[in-house]
């Protein structure tokens, strides 16, 4: 079975006294038990500020178990990149930041866009999911 | 010591992936400075497939700073912070079950689903309008551990 692990260590000295989580999980197809993500888009891009642009061209099929990885290795504190799905901000990610999210791809407007800000930024990106429809040559 | 995430992703779908291992200290938007305000560890115990609010933006105790901007389309910042949240399906009574999903939602726009046992991390708006949303799949009983992170407007 192909596996992927997705962990992650969160530590915060935030409350008065220390705080510290970890989660592990085994990314699997969705609902089911015994099969895990078997295909994976792994890419490195520059974004110029401006645009907005589509970040996963082919999009994978609608409602599966998607998780989407994306890290901005921008190393001016300032850039940032702006997260929008189906014209709703999520969020922003500056340079440094990374997030970890299960995307729902649910229609053909729900892909994740971004868009640049204060400079040219420098993305990381990995989709782990279970198929995609290919755009035709 | 701060504020700190860590992921760690190992795959074998693609010969010769190497895996991810990167790091993040949270910090106010823009800056070096660390971010400063938190909700604490939090859970929320779902039963029922009708959406609930994990976060209400406008009823925090705190007033969270906002990511906004001067035109809705155009990428302008009106007011900058880089508030993310973290959120897993830990199951309920020791079970988890990974048939079963929670969609989360930013303003009502789902974002995906967490199966048991899934963990997520994301940015957020930190907006009035932009709350973070939790959508069962099931009536069964499922429970949501949270912690958001932010700045205070």
């Amino acid at each position: 079975m192909a596996t992927t692990t997705a962990a992650v260590t969160l530590s915060s000295d935030l409350l008065s006294d220390n705080m510290s989580v970890n989660a592990s999980t085994t990314c699997m197809k969705a609902g089911t038990t015994a099969d895990g993500l078997d295909q994976m888009e792994y890419g490195y891009v520059d974004i110029a500020t401006g645009d907005q642009f589509d970040l996963i061209g082919a999009t994978p099929t609608a409602g599966k178990a998607s998780k989407l990885y994306l890290k901005n290795h921008s190393t001016d504190e300032t850039y940032y990149i702006r997260i929008m799905i189906d014209a709703q901000d999520i969020g922003r990610l500056y340079g440094g930041d990374w997030m970890f999210i299960p995307a729902d791809f649910h229609d053909g407007n729900a892909d994740v866009e971004i868009t640049a800000i204060g400079g040219t930024n420098k993305i990381c990106y990995a989709l782990f999911h279970e198929g995609i429809t290919l755009v035709a040559s | 010591m701060a504020t700190t995430a860590t992921i760690n992703i190992s795959s074998n779908i693609a010969p010769g992936f190497a895996g991810i291992s990167e790091s993040m200290t949270l910090t106010q938007a823009g800056t070096l400075t660390d971010i400063d305000s938190t909700t604490g560890f939090q859970q929320r115990k779902l039963s029922a497939t009708t959406p609930k609010d994990l976060v209400t933006m406008a009823s925090e105790l705190v007033e969270p700073k906002d990511a906004s901007v001067e035109v809705p389309g155009d990428g302008s910042a009106k007011t900058n912070a880089a508030p993310k949240i973290f959120i897993r399906n830990i199951g309920y009574q020791g079970v988890i079950d990974k048939s079963v999903g929670v969609t989360i939602g930013i303003n009502s726009e789902p974002i995906g689903k967490l199966f048991g046992g899934d963990w997520m991390m994301m940015p957020l708006t930190g907006i009035d309008a932009d709350d973070v949303t939790a959508t069962p799949a099931t009536d069964d009983t499922v429970v949501l551990e949270y912690v958001m992170f932010y700045e205070e407007a």
